[in-house]
């Protein structure tokens, strides 16, 4: 049980202990763990919004920054989608149902959600980066008639690379005034959708920058492409919404790691316009 | 409270008193350096040192700190975070280590409460002492810190050649001197003078570095060649960072031992190494000694002042000193201004 005292002592560097329910294959190398607090009234106090992170551990193995990409507004539960590509995430690779980690936050700003109420959203994202913005997209989706248009452009390398598959092909283009664009890299049998990169794809597609916010995460090389083609498309600085990543430790602006200028992406972002990221050395 | 006067006699015995009902920290020569370590008694202290090689700064923020303990085999892993620090006193640092903890106070005591420092910070009173005299590599003038005066201190001492002048700053302050009160007599009125005279030569003697300029330069010098050709003769060994009164940057490691006991620590890290910014998967945004070089300069005298208001240094001289390459942040202040 809490013992709120010894709480006071060591928060908000000190992990709950959270017990995984359910475990979901994306793909050879991501898995989606949905997760709830051993606790009581932890996660109900969580108070996450969309974009969040979490620093997530298996005690003795090691502690790392994860994006949190379930909506707050999907109550009972955090989801936390992870790629297979160190020592920590080898290891919660190989946990399953009933298994725990440590889990402290969150940590972070969060997407403008409330800046974007009564616009259009443009989200733009390319293999894992679905995993942040999911967190807005099903915001915006379970508060649908407060946005207006939602496109999301998703890519992947191959098919076999798509995540979250049963969002992307069967929630989200069900739901009104919601647009679903699919594109791989190459061509593949028995694949009729669209084949091209992610950046060519939204210049081909051809937004209107009228009412609208744009948020992109992806791989560096594809951020940086979908960056120039939204500014050529007319959409603002102010406007155009991405996230940054650095290694982290303490999550709490202290250990140096993320220090980026005079921001810390652990506090400062990961969320940050491309007016903001302009003015940053440009150094990430 | 009024300034007080201590014979010199007497500082012996003072030691002994705060160490009765505290813990006692303060510098003694140990194998011919003088540190700041934990002492039993007066025993040994050494007031008339220019500075400890290493800050005070690792009683507030340690080289190496357990957080929590835990047990994986309970279901709860009985995560259990470290006991608090006793009540301290901090004998002795001179003003620039002891305005290093203010600004590791806008750090660690800002947005996200840090309860480990702040816990540190909270049970330690300090007592600083004014300089007499300074090292060939002091330069605190150049960040507003006097020899004698220390912002941030509980009580100031100043040596007067017989006696110290003790000055109350704060009421911790108050509260340390009230419990030694019979140990004091009231000044008689010639103290600041003798101070300023005292003092002087510390002022008079220390380099004269001048930062008019240097950070709007420097808002402009992100890509300036200087970075690669200082950075040429560095050999990445951190100890720029390790004897910093300010650095602060810290890792944080779990150790289990191969069993399901064990417990998670942090300990002090570098930005001059190149695994600080290496991400899994690979990602490396300073891979190279230009960037990690840049970073601490960059992060002491242009990033510190946009983000807490203030330069992340106080001129205390020992990475000038403890450089095997002599990379000198006095010389690089200077140059920026001569290339910026």
């Amino acid at each position: 049980m809490c013992d709120c005292k010894t709480r006071e002592v060591a928060s908000p560097l000190l992990p709950h202990i959270a017990t995984i329910n359910k475990v979901i294959d994306e793909t050879s190398n991501i898995k989606t763990f949905q997760v709830a607090f051993d606790e009581p009234g932890v996660l109900e106090n969580f108070g996450n919004m969309p974009g969040q992170c979490c620093m997530l551990s298996i005690l003795g193995v090691g502690e790392s920054m994860i994006s949190i990409t379930s909506s707050p507004t999907r109550k009972g539960m955090l989801e936390f989608s992870i790629v297979k590509v160190g020592r920590l995430t080898d290891a919660i690779h190989e946990l399953g149902e009933g298994d725990k980690m440590a889990i402290r936050g969150p940590y972070g700003n969060n997407f403008p959600y409330e800046m974007m109420k009564g616009k259009n959203l443009l989200i733009i994202a390319g293999g894992i980066g679905l995993a942040p913005v999911r967190s807005l997209i099903d915001y915006a989706l379970d508060n649908r008639d407060d946005y207006g248009r939602v496109d999301i452009v998703y890519g992947a390398r191959s098919t076999d690379l798509l995540c979250f598959k049963y969002d992307v092909f069967d929630k989200w283009p069900k739901v009104k005034d919601t647009h679903v664009h699919v594109t791989i890299d190459r061509e593949e049998e028995n694949w009729n959708g669209h084949v091209g990169f992610v950046p060519s794809y939204v210049e081909e597609l051809a937004f209107s920058a009228e009412n609208t916010i744009a948020v992109t995460c992806g791989p560096p090389i594809m951020i940086k492409f979908v960056l120039q083609a939204l500014e050529k498309m007319g959409f603002k600085d102010e406007d155009i919404i991405t996230t940054l990543e650095m290694n982290m430790r303490c999550g709490i602006g202290k250990c140096g790691r993320c220090n980026i200028g005079e921001k810390y992406i652990c506090v400062d972002g990961p969320v940050f316009n491309l007016s903001q990221i302009k003015k940053l050395p440009p150094e990430f | 409270m009024a300034d007080k006067s201590l014979k010199k006699d007497q500082v012996k015995n003072l030691l002994n008193k705060i160490a009765q009902s505290n813990q006692l920290i303060a510098p003694i020569l140990s194998d011919g350096i003088t540190l700041f370590k934990p002492v039993q008694s007066g025993e040994g202290v050494v007031l008339d040192y220019q500075n400890a090689v290493v800050p005070p700064k690792d009683f507030f923020f340690p080289q190496s700190e357990k957080m929590f303990s835990y047990d994986m085999s309970d279901p709860s892993w009985a995560i259990k975070p470290e006991e608090g620090v006793p009540n301290r006193v901090l004998f002795g640092a001179r003003p620039c280590d002891v305005k290093s903890i203010l600004l590791l106070d806008k750090v660690f005591d800002a947005e996200f409460r840090d309860d480990f420092y702040i816990d540190k910070r909270n049970k330690t009173t300090i007592v600083a002492i004014s300089c007499n005299d300074c090292r060939h590599t002091c330069f605190c003038g150049a960040f507003g810190i006097s020899p004698g005066k220390a912002e941030g201190a509980d009580l100031l001492l100043t040596d007067l050649g017989d006696r110290y002048l003790v000055e109350v700053l704060t009421d911790k302050g108050e509260t340390l001197a009230a419990n030694c009160s019979d140990l004091f007599s009231n000044d008689d009125g010639s103290g600041a003078a003798a101070k300023e005279k005292a003092t002087a030569p510390a002022l008079e003697k220390q380099m004269k570095i001048d930062l008019e300029g240097v950070k709007a330069k420097l808002d402009n010098m992100f890509d300036h060649p200087m970075w690669a050709a200082e950075s040429l003769r560095c050999i990445g060994c951190g100890t720029c960072t390790f004897v910093c009164p300010t650095c602060h940057c810290f890792d944080i490691v779990d150790f289990n031992n191969q069993s399901s006991v064990g417990y998670r620590y942090r300990c002090a890290d570098s930005c001059q190494f190149a695994n600080f910014t290496r991400a899994a998967g690979g990602h490396q945004p300073r891979p190279s000694k230009m960037e990690r070089t840049r970073q601490r300069f960059m992060h002491k005298l242009r990033y510190f002042v946009d983000r807490y208001g203030d330069f992340g240094c106080v001129g205390c001289g020992r990475c000038l000193e403890k450089c095997p390459v002599n990379l000198d942040i006095a010389q690089i202040i200077n140059k920026v201004k001569e290339v910026g």
